[in-house]
């Protein structure tokens, strides 16, 4: 199978392109339209995943829940489109078994079965800024459809840079990284806006994107009527 | 000290090259990336260089700001360091970026939230459009900015730039920005009933000579139409 995207920079379509008996492993809820000789199978993030109970308390506590379909081409090719759910660009990452790559949860779209997930929840939520960090790492071969919400910027890393953790969509194995707070007190670090940033260091490729879910949320949401209860 | 606005028009960032003690003052939670070697220094929002004991008056404005400028208390200023480096900033919404240079007589109103940063020593001082403007949430909270300087505001959507020179109305929800030179006065567009009725809220009419900027979107109007679709 093979990916191609449409519409970009800032509505971007992908489209899974897929002959008899391949198959495709996509976000739930990102799926726009199918041709009609699909099955789908709904799971957990991956096939070493811990089962219903683990990906229930993941999205509870890690406030990203990760259901995927996968889809099955029977008896003919067939085609699939995917649509995020914030405006932006969508790019394919082509997977190699030497580098590995990590996505940050929201980020991930769909990949074909030789591409294995692995949901590793970070375990930390940001306090103050609400932001919850929730990370895949997808490992194998072949291509991985990755949005982002705004424009990405692909970065060959080599060295460290501060990103903050909202605009954060993938990066290579190579690169490591290090939650600290975006100021030296945590005060100093609510009061910034900034909250938690990520220090990243090391060889690799980096993708950032130009808009943060959370600052968006938190910029339309403050003018919205309160919730009740 | 160099910028380049990259990813316009619906999603511009502002990358900026520091040199060593070179700083760039931006708006709270704007920071995409930085070099480790750029400081990150918190401010209170309440001007340029404020003297020790106008602090708490500042502490003060800071907080108005907050709850009418819907802008938060803080800026943060990135300062380069020896050996220099780089910051990214962006804004919430899509949009795009706009770089104006400020200079002794050339001084704008920026809507609030269009305001995303600035370079050099720029003042700026928070101003209503009338006390009618703070009625329906449309309110047009305004900041003078003066002094020397690149200012950096951000529209949400295209940014429409408009010479005007007579007079001109602009849906308060539109405005970005525009020259100190304009008179300015914000009503509703008719009289009551259509104050209620036209779904127009309020506007603003520009007179006398001058620059005005404009956002091709509304977030009212986003706001106005999620708000039916919540629960409860």
């Amino acid at each position: 199978m093979h990916f191609e995207v449409s519409y970009r920079p800032s509505h971007a379509l992908g489209v899974a392109h897929l002959d008899a008996g391949e198959s495709v492993r996509a976000e739930a809820g990102a799926m726009v339209s199918m041709t009609r000789n699909f099955t789908v199978d709904t799971s957990m993030s991956s096939r070493r995943a811990g089962g219903l109970l683990k990906s229930l308390k993941r999205g509870f506590l890690g406030g990203e829940s990760f259901f995927t379909n996968l889809y099955t081409a029977n008896g003919g090719p067939g085609h699939i489109t995917f649509a995020p759910r914030l405006c932006g660009d969508m790019m394919v990452h082509e997977l190699t078994p030497d580098r590995s790559l990590v996505v940050q949860g929201s980020s991930y779209v769909a990949a074909p079965d030789s591409v294995v997930l692995d949901t590793r929840w970070q375990g930390f939520k940001g306090f103050f800024s609400g932001e919850s960090l929730f990370f895949l790492t997808a490992s194998g071969h072949g291509p991985v459809l990755i949005d982002a919400f705004g424009a990405i910027e692909a970065i060959e890393l080599d060295g460290e840079l501060i990103v903050d953790t909202g605009h954060l969509v993938a990066f290579t194995e190579g690169i490591d990284y290090r939650i600290d707070k975006a100021a030296r007190g945590w005060i100093a670090s609510y009061l910034s806006g900034e909250g938690l940033v990520l220090r990243v260091s090391g060889r690799g490729l980096l993708y950032v994107q130009s808009r943060n879910p959370s600052e968006y949320g938190k910029t339309v949401g403050r003018r919205l009527p309160a919730r009740e209860g | 000290m160099e910028y380049r606005i990259e990813h316009g028009p619906a999603f511009a960032w502002l990358r900026v090259t520091l040199g060593p003690g070179e700083v760039v003052r931006a708006e709270a939670g704007a920071m995409v990336m930085r070099s480790p070697a750029v400081e990150m220094e918190t401010r209170l929002n309440a001007g340029y260089r404020p003297g020790i004991f106008r602090l708490f008056v500042a502490f003060i404005v800071a907080l108005l700001r907050k709850v009418l400028g819907g802008e938060t208390m803080f800026v943060n200023d990135f300062r380069g360091a020896a050996a220099g480096g780089e910051v990214v900033l962006a804004p919430a919404l899509s949009g795009g970026i706009v770089q104006k240079k400020l200079g002794p007589g050339r001084s704008l109103f920026v809507q609030r939230g269009s305001y995303l940063a600035n370079t050099g020593s720029i003042d700026t001082r928070l101003r209503f459009g009338g006390l009618r403007t703070l009625f329906g949430g449309e309110g047009l909270v305004l900041l003078e900015c003066s002094g020397e300087g690149d200012l950096f505001v951000n529209s949400y959507g295209g940014v429409v730039e408009v010479e005007v020179d007579g007079s001109f109305t602009v849906d308060t929800g539109h405005i970005v920005a525009f020259d100190g030179t304009l008179d300015f006065n914000v009503g509703s567009v008719g009289g009551l009933k259509s104050f209620f009725l036209s779904g127009e809220g309020l506007v603003c009419r520009f007179t006398g000579r001058g620059t005005v900027y404009m956002q091709s979107r509304n977030l009212s109007g986003l706001v106005g139409w999620i708000s039916p679709l919540l629960p409860g």
